[in-house]
């Protein structure tokens, strides 16, 4: 992968990693593996993060401060998280194609007793020793949110709520990037628009009201099509985060119990939870009236990995679109790419001071994440800068030092799957590891509009970025 | 009653300066707040027995002091001097506030270690103001007038920035000079006159030739000329204003300055009627020149603070035009810009102090964002972008009031010059956005921007100045009504047959009231 390259980093010929790690229920820290200091050192503009990567670190340097930041944003993204992936199903399987969605926001008392699969004890794969309905944070949350105990009506009104407008804006952001992996060819599949075109009558006939749409429905069968793929999105965004979700509530308890003490060691585990999840099965199921519509049925064989986490990371780590309130559109000023390749809005390039500004969208995100933080975290971030003043910024950009984390992991685990182990004594299989690892950084270095000085990689190699 | 307002401050400054022993710096802070309040209320006491209905001098006093010189202890207050003691002891208490309450560019070190002193001199400075606007006899005035000099020297070279030495010097040197000028002058008037005191009511210049009275208007228009200041005599003005230390500017320029355009009205204007009247035209066009020099100035500016001093020196323009034009809307229009001018230099130079003092730099080229509602001063830019369009002129701020007066009553009169000063207020409007622009709108640098938060009590000062602004802008017979009566007055002194009076029977007061 050159400097230049356009192609999204993950079309790399295929192996399937598969379950070849132990499914154990309490993470174990593997030791990191010494690099065989076989090879000279990188010549890489960032070959510090080279020589990091190799040692079985990440882009961000290894400090109690930085565990404490990242671990801690886990938590206080988790806790929301676990309620966008419950209202995204929603979306995907109930709201569906509703034209007046006026409550797409309120999931059904079901979805938040909807066991997660990967938490409590009839888990698939116990990812998080907790348990699998809502977490009691978010419940309590939903219940008095800021104000106190009032109808979720009047929450919702008072904007006293959780932004699920945020994650909605990703399965947007990750549809129009059409990042899916091999899932995207399926959606314009004869299959895909048939069983989909079955449930979208089905929904519309079932509602008295809705039921005239069919004659639309018919005039303009790419209409409610549309929307069936923009549901399948939800999906697809909903299954992704019901595994982050635990893995994250997990990795927040080991480093309560002391058990994750080293940003290497976060890495290790969110790598495993990778592997672990891998194979998940991505499907689009749609319930209409308590009949179970497959649009994209379990047995086609989508995984998680390639169908949600690597489109997710391409699409909302280095994607996703520009914010309103700092670039132009203006098609005249070319601020923004005319490639979706060149496009570098996402967590790992964004400017996280003119959050609570107008026009920058990830302030949804930070206001529900600054509602869940942990009191450590918080009376740290409460010490910093303004404390309570500038709240928001401190945890986009605790956020955004997290997020690098989970990016390395995400660089971790592909050279893990696709190359070779650290401690590998071939040094032509380390030249390669080498060679992969540049090649991701080279993603931060690209000239073209600027994506080399929006990339924020430098700035959290700092202890004065807060 | 008036005589409090001078002595009480002086008595708190005595007060603050003999303490025995040492005085702790939070409560010398206190009692120079006390006092600056205490003066203030008085000041609405003022305002609240004035009686509108009376153009001349009210609640004289009157104390024979050295009558072989012709000295007495003569105070009184008119409309014209009414709203400008009003602004001193405003400016003065906001002054103290911030002095108080530690912000605004004053090194916190030096304030904490010469509190004591700072609010000595800024009393002193604020009773010397008071007096001589209220004097009543030309070397009462004089003395008051050249009393200002030592404690703005002393504030401008010991809590200055790095030039201030140079700046506190200039500034000494040219008001002295003033000074000194104006004195020239009084004495002359004395001398050629038989009169039996100083007193102003004692005074005549009727007899004089108009060679004479030329020569003695000339005088004093180039000694408050300077203090106004005037294009030729204003390159004092940026140096001190930006060397000194925010309240300094603010008193400087909020409080000092007003009495070279008071001087201009009450002794240019109102000794010398007939000759003000000859050469009307020709301040007219000076009037011209300082508002587009000042604009245009301003607009090259890289410095923020340089940039208000600089619509400081184009927006005393308007109050010579107003002036020469002899109309009462246009007397009225000056007094009302005199006023504005004070609360809006006031809040440029208190805001502009904020940003210096939490940015830590006042470039046009460094500063960026500042309105970013988290990271950046956003009450500060919101407050700022206010200040800079009410100077600008736009309605609903009390600086397009008193601008709109200005022209409406001196168009009929000097059609020319005041387009000239419409096209310069579009220009003021011009560097100011130019400032916003560069200062609150942007985005923040990621690496520097870690600035301390302004607290509310920092706040404070620029709140109440803004609602005064806001207020007076949408409710101007509260900025004009104290001076109509007088300002009529005045312009009827001049002698009749004066075409101007007769030409104009549309432009009479306004009845705001």
């Amino acid at each position: 992968m050159t400097a230049t390259s356009s192609k999204p980093f993950y079309r790399i010929p295929r192996r399937v990693p598969g379950s070849q790690f132990p499914v154990s229920e309490i993470y174990k820290p593997s030791p990191t593996p010494q690099p065989a200091n076989i090879l000279p050192p990188s010549r890489h503009p960032y070959a510090d993060i080279v020589h990091r990567l190799e040692a079985g670190g990440g882009l961000l340097p290894d400090s109690p401060e930085n565990l404490m930041r990242v671990i801690g944003m886990y938590k206080a993204y988790a806790v929301p998280m676990d309620f966008y992936w419950r209202d995204l199903l929603y979306l995907g399987e109930r709201v569906f194609i509703d034209p007046l969605p006026f409550f797409k926001y309120f999931p059904t008392q079901e979805y938040f007793d909807l066991p997660n699969h990967y938490a409590g004890d009839n888990a698939d794969y116990r990812i998080w020793r907790g348990w699998e309905k809502a977490h009691p944070e978010l419940m309590e949350f939903i219940e008095k949110g800021e104000t106190g105990k009032l109808p979720r009506l009047f929450h919702h009104l008072w904007h006293d709520r959780i932004n699920m407008e945020f994650s909605e804006d990703l399965a947007r952001s990750m549809m129009w990037h059409r990042m899916s992996g091999p899932l995207e060819a399926f959606l314009d599949s004869e299959e895909y628009i048939t069983n989909a075109n079955r449930a979208i009558e089905a929904y519309l006939l079932s509602n008295p009201l809705y039921a005239p749409l069919i004659v639309l429905h018919k005039a303009f069968p790419q209409m409610f099509l549309e929307q069936a793929r923009m549901a399948t999105y939800m999906s697809i965004l909903g299954l992704f985060w019901e595994i982050m979700a635990p893995v994250f509530f997990e990795i927040s308890d080991l480093y309560d119990e002391g058990k994750i003490q080293t940003i290497p060691d976060a890495i290790n585990f969110l790598v495993n939870g990778i592997f672990i999840a891998a194979g998940r099965p991505i499907y689009h199921h749609v319930y209409i009236k308590g009949k179970c519509y497959e649009i994209i049925p379990k047995s086609k064989g989508f995984m998680w990995l390639y169908e949600a986490a690597l489109p997710y990371v391409e699409a909302v780590f280095y994607r996703t679109s520009p914010f309103r309130g700092t670039k132009s559109y203006n098609a005249e000023a070319g601020e923004v790419p005319e490639k979706q390749e060149d496009f570098h809005y996402g967590i790992l390039y964004a400017d996280k001071f003119p959050v609570g500004t107008a026009g920058i969208p990830p302030t949804l995100l930070h206001q529900d994440m600054s509602h869940f933080l942990p009191q450590y975290l918080r009376e740290h971030l409460l010490r910093n800068c303004r404390g309570e003043g500038d709240l928001l910024v401190q945890v986009g950009i605790s956020f955004q030092r997290s997020m690098y984390t989970v990016t390395s992991a995400v660089i971790q685990a592909l050279r893990a799957a696709l190359l070779y182990p650290l401690d590998d004594p071939n040094p032509k299989h380390l030249v390669a590891n080498r060679a992969f690892f540049e090649g991701q950084l080279n993603r931060f270095l690209r000239p073209q509009y600027g994506i080399n000085e929006a990339s924020r990689i430098l700035n959290v190699q700092t202890t004065t970025y807060k | 009653m008036l005589s409090v307002l001078i002595w009480l401050p002086v008595v708190g400054a005595a007060l603050l300066g003999f303490w025995p022993g040492t005085l702790p710096a939070p409560r010398a802070r206190w009692g120079a707040l006390a006092i600056a309040a205490t003066t203030f209320l008085w000041t609405i006491l003022l305002l609240s027995q004035f009686d509108l209905t009376q153009p001349g001098l009210q609640m004289q006093e009157y104390l024979p002091w050295i009558p072989t010189l012709g000295l007495n202890y003569t105070l009184g207050v008119d409309g014209l001097s009414l709203p400008l003691v009003f602004l001193c002891n405003l400016v003065t208490l906001i002054v103290i506030f911030a002095g108080v309450s530690g912000v605004a560019g004053l090194d916190n070190d030096a304030v904490t270690k010469r509190a004591r002193l700072f609010f000595i001199l800024t009393l002193l400075a604020n009773a010397g103001i008071t007096g001589a606007l209220l004097s009543q006899n030309l070397l009462l005035f004089l003395i008051f007038y050249e009393l200002e000099l030592i404690p703005f020297y002393l504030l401008i070279v010991i809590w200055g920035g790095n030039r201030r030495e140079y700046a506190g010097m200039k500034f000494l040197i040219y008001t002295a000079v003033s000074g000194i000028i104006i004195l020239a002058a009084f004495l002359a008037i004395a001398l050629l006159g038989d009169f039996r005191s100083f007193d102003f009511s004692d005074i005549s210049t009727g007899g004089f030739s108009q060679r004479t009275q030329l020569i003695l208007l000339t005088m004093l228009l180039v000694g408050f000329g300077i203090k106004i200041p005037l294009v030729p005599l204003h390159s004092w003005l940026p140096d001190a204003y930006v060397e000194a230390s925010t309240p300094v500017a603010i008193l400087l320029g909020g409080a000092l300055a007003k009495l070279g355009t008071y001087g201009l009205v009450r002794f240019c204007l109102g000794f010398f009627p007939e000759t003000w009247k000859l050469i009307a035209p020709g301040l007219s066009i000076l009037a011209a020149v300082c508002v587009i020099y000042g604009a245009m100035a301003a607009i090259a500016q890289k410095d923020i603070k340089r940039m208000v001093a600089y619509s400081s020196i184009g927006h005393m323009g308007y109050v010579l035009l107003g002036t020469v034009a002899l109309t009462p809307l246009a007397l009225v229009g000056a007094v009302a810009q005199m006023v504005s001018h004070g609360l809006i230099l006031a809040l440029l130079f208190y805001l502009v102090g904020v940003i210096e003092a939490k940015v830590g730099t006042r470039e046009l080229d460094v500063l960026n964002g500042l309105l970013n509602p988290l990271r950046g001063l956003p009450a500060t830019s919101a407050l700022l972008i206010l200040g800079g369009m009410a100077s600008a002129g736009i309605p609903g701020l009390v600086g397009f009031i008193a601008e709109f007066l200005v022209f409406q009553g001196s168009f009929a009169i000097f059609p020319i010059p005041t387009l000239l000063s419409v096209i310069a207020s579009g220009l003021t409007a011009v560097y100011f956005v130019i400032l916003i622009n560069r200062t609150c709108f942007g985005k923040l640098d990621n690496y520097t921007a870690y600035y301390p938060r302004v607290t509310r009590i920092e706040q404070v000062p620029a709140l109440v100045l803004v609602a005064i602004i806001f207020f007076l802008g949408v409710q101007p017979s509260w900025l004009v009504r104290w001076s109509e009566p007088t300002s009529t007055a005045l312009v009827a002194a001049v002698p009749s047959g004066a075409p101007t009076l007769s030409q104009l029977p549309p432009a009479k007061a306004p009845s705001l009231l």
